[in-house]
Formats: C-alpha cells, structure tokens, sequence
C-alpha cells in the first residue's frame, strides 16, 4: 500500500510556493495550530484517560495508579512514569516489534515534558518513605497519524494526568491496602504544554501536518508550563535553527500554548 | 440494464438462488449465490454479480494509473500505484533500448515522489507488473494536484460515456487524469474551479451509492462559491 | 487477590446475573465501520465495557519477504492490549496470552477470507484493546470481521462472536469479567452465520456433556445476534444516508 511518508513532487511544490506567499496547504497560519478536541473519561476503568484529536492525528492516554516501592534513591517521592507508542492501526508505517528509534524519542519526550515540569507534587505521593509510594503511569496509544505526535502525545497525556484520581491507601502490616470508592485530587503543580515546529524551506510553521512533516527540514518541539516558562526542549531533524528562530520559536510556544491550555483546562 | 433491483449486500449475504452463474465478487454455496463483498447485487442475464464499494485497486492489462516513484535501482524504477503490488518501469522504458546503468542518470529523469502517468503492460501476478510510460498522454506529470479515491468509484466519477468528468471538466475549466487505481491529478488555470472540482469528486466519493448523484454533483457545480 | 470471589453474587434468586442480565442475554453491543483515516478498514467495538479498536491493512507487500506466498495472500493477526485496559497496568510488551489470542483469531477468521486473488501479499489485521472487560477475544473477532469487510477484503461469510459458559450451577451467555474470575466455565465461540460453522472455540472450565451441548447451542444464538448488530455497522457506513462518519 501507499507509504504515505513518501511526498509526491507536485504536493511538495504546492507546500513551498504557499508558504512564499504566507500561506499553509490547509488554509492555517503559520501560528495556527489544528483543531484541537479533548475528552476525558474514555476508558473509564482507568483512573484516568482522555482522547485527544490534533486535526486527524489522535491518541488516547490512559493512567493507572497503584502503589510502588520506590527507588532506592528517591523514597521520599512518588513515581510518575509516561510512555508512548504508535499502534500498528495508526499509520501504515508503523510498525510492530520492539520501539524504532522515533518511537523511542515521541516516549522520551513525552515523558520528558510532563516530568521536568514537575506537573505533579511528588512529595504528596508517598505512602510510607523509602517503603511504599503511588506510582503514576500515563501510557500513550497512538491510533491515528496525521503527524506531529509530539504534541497530540502531550496534550493527551496532560490532561488525562489532571482529571486522574488518586485512589487512597492504607499502610497495613507494612502493606498499602486500597480503600475503596475513595479517591483524592490529583497534586498538579502546572499543566505543562508542548508546542511543536517545524522549519521548511526557512519558514517556521506550528503543528506540522504529516505532509509538512515529510518535507521539513528541522523540527523543534518546546514545552512551556502554566508561568509561561519553558521547561524541556527538542530539536530534530536535518538542519538547524539560527539564535534569532529559536528565541522567536519559545515566543510562539508559549503563546500558542497558552490557548491550548485553556482547552485543556476546558476539558476536566 | 435489465433484470432484477441491484440489493445492498454484505458478505455472506445470500443474493439469489438457483441456477444462476457466480460471478464477480460471488460464491456459489450449494443452491445459494452469496457475495463476498460490501456493494451493490447485480443479477442480470442468468449471472450474478456484485459492483463493490470498497476495496483496492488490482492491476490489469492496459489500464491507465498514475504512479509515484517511490525508488529505483540501476535497471528499473518502483512506481507505488495504490495497489498490493508496485509497479516496475524499466529504464529501458525511458532511456530506449541502449540504456547504460553507466552513462545514463536515472534520478535526472526520474526522482523519488515524481508523479507519472503510465499504461499497465503486464499484470499477471506471478511478480509485479511491468507498467510504460511512452504512449500518448503518458509521462511524467509536472503540474495539477493529487487527489486520491476509493478506486472502484472510478466508473461512478467517469460516468456513462464520460458524461459525468466531462460535466465537471467542463463546468471547472479543469483537467482531471484519471488512474483506475483511484489515483487523480486535477489541474487548472483558475484555483476556483480547481477547488470545485476537487470538491466535486470528493462529494462522488462520498455519495457513490446514491441514485441521484448526477442531479447533486450538478447542484454543487452550479451554486456560486462563496 | 483472594476472597473477592465471595461477596459478588453471580446469579440471584430470579434467576438475575450480576451486571442486571437474565442468563440467555448478551451484553450491549455496538459497532462502529470506518472508524481511522488511515487503515484500508477498521471498526469501534463496545460489547459491555469492553472498547476495542480494529485497523486492517492490505493487501499489501509481506515484510519480511521469506514470509510471503507465490499462491496466495496470508493473513496475519495481531491482538494487543492497551497498558491501561486492565485494572492492574499491563507491561506493553507482548505476552503469551496475547500471542495464543493472536493465532486462535487468525485461525478463525481464515475459514472466511479469501486470499487467493492477491498471491505475494498480505492482510494484516490489528486488534487494540483499549478497555477489557471479559471476552475480549470474541469481541475483537467480531470488530476484526467487520474491518475486513469495511476494507472489500473477499469473504465467504462474516464471523460473529460471543462466549458461553456456567456460573453459579447456571449455563449463561457472554461471560463477563466477574463471572469469568468467579465462575465455573467460559466457553467462548466465533461462528459463521450463513455457513453455520464454528471457526473459534476454547474451554475453560468444567461442564457436563449435557452442559456442554447447552453451551454450544445458545453460544451460537448469542453469535446470530452479534451478526445482526455486525450487519447493522456495515450497512450504516456504506448504504446510509449519506452523511460523513
């Protein structure tokens, strides 16, 4: 079957002429990303989930909490962990077996923003120290690939972590035991954001669409937190960016973040 | 067309019984013709038949496809035509019969996500088939855009002796090259009518299994855009 | 785990399951064809809480080569579950449970693809359990058969299934979970409608032949009205009125 990764020539050109005269292919802004729809609550045994739509890219995000011994280092803290994967029903490249390299990367990054944004109060998931903590695990199914899984990845998995619910526990005999039918808050600090973009003949376009992806020459994806600061970046791609595009790239970012906040926000 | 009412039918579904001969997209089970596929029964003549609607493009002699090239090695060149198997075009086909891996550069005639439109020369599924892009409107294609459907609504967009292509050509100033694959490459000089009748044929990719299509293709070409 | 068996009353004094069921009926089901913009066909199964999503692509080249067919297309099976459709997180690698799953619904949908036409390539079928629920299997054989179909894969019939099985002394249709876990058997079938011929079945459990031979029978019944609400799906995407999704 097709490979979709594959631009055909006249697309490519239809791309670059647009962009000459400050348009997209589908009629956006160059600071315009797509359409954006969030729901919550779709795998409702979870104790947390929601599905987020980016254009025709969505991914559903699903929390399970339960209790974890910690490590040895850091018994004091819970334990938040996000991964990502594209399921095989998503794009025809995709593929099964162990995680290509850009799998890895859309996990790392995934994981890497919601983390080093210190989105959750860790300290609030102990148990008992060095003995027993909550442990969060936001884990990231790709269904549909319309590119720019950065950030589909990061919103899903963001507002699946603050609609969670923390069930609680008991220490008996050393042992967390689950209370059940109670639940608490979830500790959120900050609802971090990703924005994610690409540079293609020397323009800089926000959340890329598959075809832009196929044809851009570097990517960068910042992720910037409720203050408006920027808490963990990437670059990818073949080329790269001048001092001026990035300063001008953590700009956009917040302020296109912002407003996909509010639609986060929204959505709980 | 005579004979009985074209029936909705799934796979399984019993179309008819009796003695009747199975043919496109049927199964006879003891008395039963059954189809095996999504589409639209056609018994007719003492056969029955089922038009499908939906499922990939198979290669078959002398049909016009557009391909992208999607890689080459020093004696032929891969062409993805939408399909289970890719097409193969010899460099033979291009370069004519004394083509040198060594002289002769490929990439220059040729380059990965280049459209063509080309014939199918042989498609006999023992490998994949050999397609030509010398012929009259064959070659490679330099301007338009790409737009791709289901490829068993070629027929629908075609319509009874082109009536429905040449409605929509006409009434757009536009070209449109039609691939059986599914495969279409839409140009004109006005990006109104470019971008209507792209909207034309999506509206028939949709609404394919509608009776009156023509009449709601037409209403669509002829409303002001706004 | 342990003792959890104990507080869940499986069937009540009249003759009421668990979830509110009387022990011949299945769980709400629908379903959903042409679900994913990118899969040549795919489908969105509910049955109770079970929520899986089914991709098919192909026929299409084989990957590794050495796999393929000179004679015939092949068909190949993926089932896998999401980390978070289970109460307790599952390790997203695959595990034996999911590769036995994979082959016996390969091995059902067989008896009704038709792959002759398309020798050297193949039909690859992914099945993501995105909530589990019991009875997963017989659901995603059932969202499989639809995507196959939403992608004009040639089939001799669809296959339709549901499980039967026995809790509480009782032979009931479509085990759920609870019962599964607390119950005495799960019999669970995949079923072409029009051909009338059985293509999955598996046993857990203990049943008497009289037991068994129940099973069988209202486990088909259960199968013959997965197939309607089957129907349903494809008849919605392809012949409804039209409208988009």
């Amino acid at each position: 079957m097709s490979d979709g990764l594959i631009i055909d020539q006249l697309k490519k050109n239809q791309i670059l002429d647009l962009l000459k005269e400050g348009k997209r292919v589908d009629g956006r802004q160059f600071d315009e990303p797509r359409k954006l729809t969030i729901d919550i609550g779709v795998i409702p045994k979870a104790e947390g989930s929601a599905r987020a739509r980016l254009g025709d890219t969505e991914v559903v995000a699903g929390v399970k909490v339960q209790p974890e011994r910690p490590f040895p280092d850091t018994g004091d803290k819970g334990m938040l962990i996000c991964t990502a994967e594209i399921l095989p029903i998503a794009h025809p490249s995709a593929e099964t077996g162990p995680p290509q390299p850009p799998v890895v990367e859309l996990a790392r990054v995934t994981d890497r923003g919601i983390r080093e944004s210190g989105m959750l109060d860790m300290k609030q998931l102990v148990l008992e120290k060095d003995k027993s903590v909550i442990g969060v695990f936001c884990d990231n199914a790709v269904t549909d690939h319309d590119g720019n899984l950065f950030d589909a990845c990061s919103y899903a998995s963001t507002a699946a972590i603050n609609a969670c619910k923390i069930p609680k526990y008991e220490m008996q005999d050393e042992k967390p035991v689950k209370i059940e039918g109670e639940f608490t808050e979830p500790p959120i600090t900050t609802l971090p954001v990703s924005v994610t973009m690409a540079k293609i003949g020397g323009f800089i376009v926000v959340d890329p669409t598959i075809e832009e992806w196929g044809i851009m020459d570097a990517r960068i994806t910042i992720t910037s937190n409720s203050d408006g600061n920027v808490v963990a970046l990437q670059k990818g791609g073949s080329d790269g960016f001048t001092q001026e595009e990035l300063i001008k790239c953590a700009e956009l970012s917040v302020k296109v973040g912002s407003k996909i906040r509010e639609i986060i926000k929204q959505s709980k | 067309m005579s004979g009985e009412r074209k029936r909705h039918v799934i796979p399984g579904e019993v179309i008819t019984s009796g003695s009747y001969r199975a043919e496109q997209n049927t199964i006879q089970v003891g008395d039963n013709i059954v189809s095996t596929i999504v589409g639209l029964s056609d018994v007719h003549d003492g056969s029955v038949r089922v038009i499908p609607l939906t499922g990939g493009y198979l290669p078959k002699d002398d049909d016009l496809v557009i391909g992208k090239i999607s890689s080459h090695s020093s004696l032929s060149w891969t062409a993805d035509i939408n399909s289970c198997y890719v097409g193969m075009l010899p460099a033979s086909d291009v370069f004519g019969r004394d083509y040198s891996s060594s002289s002769d550069d490929m990439t220059a005639k040729l380059a990965k996500g280049d459209l063509i439109a080309a014939r199918i020369v042989n498609a006999d599924m023992t490998r994949d088939p050999l397609i030509t892009i010398s012929g009259r409107e064959l070659g490679k294609i330099d301007s338009g855009e790409l737009v791709k459907i289901s490829p068993n609504k070629v027929p629908r967009l075609i319509g009874k002796r082109g009536s429905m292509i040449q409605m929509i050509e006409s009434s757009t100033n536009s070209q449109v090259t039609i691939g059986q694959n599914g495969l279409l490459v839409v140009s004109s000089e006005d990006p109104n009518g470019l971008l209507k009748a792209i909207q034309a044929i999506e509206l028939i990719e949709e609404q394919a299994h509608v009776a009156n299509l023509t009449d709601q293709v037409n209403e669509m070409l002829e409303s002001k855009s706004e | 785990m342990g003792g959890r068996d104990t507080d869940i009353v499986l069937l009540d004094e009249n003759g009421i399951r668990c979830d509110g069921r009387k022990v011949n009926e299945t769980r709400k089901v629908t379903i959903k064809a042409g679900v994913l913009k990118n899969a040549n066909g795919s489908a969105y199964i509910e049955f109770g809480d079970n929520k899986i999503l089914v991709g098919v692509y192909g026929p299409r080249d084989v990957h590794p080569k050495h796999m393929s067919d000179t004679d015939t297309g092949i068909l190949r099976c993926r089932y896998h579950m999401a980390p978070f459709s289970v109460g307790e997180r599952k390790n997203p690698a695959p595990s034996r449970r999911e590769v036995e799953i994979s082959k016996v619904i390969k091995e059902a949908l067989e008896p009704a693809v038709m792959l002759k036409e398309f020798p050297r390539t193949a039909v690859d079928v992914y099945m993501e359990v995105l909530q589990a629920d019991g009875g997963t299997r017989c659901a995603a054989l059932t969202g499989a058969s639809v995507a196959l179909a939403d992608a004009g894969i040639p089939m001799r019939d669809l296959v339709a299934g549901c499980a039967a099985g026995k809790a509480a002394d009782a032979v009931i249709l479509d085990v759920n979970n609870e019962e599964d876990q607390a119950g005495q058997a799960d019999l669970p079938i995949g079923y072409m409608p029009n051909l009338k011929k059985i293509t999955l079945l598996q046993l857990d459990g203990v049943l008497t032949p009289e037991e068994y031979k129940q099973c069988i029978e209202i486990g088909i019944d259960g199968c013959n009205q997965v197939y309607e609400i089957q129907k349903k799906a494809l008849q919605d995407k392809f012949f409804g009125s039209g409208e988009k999704q």
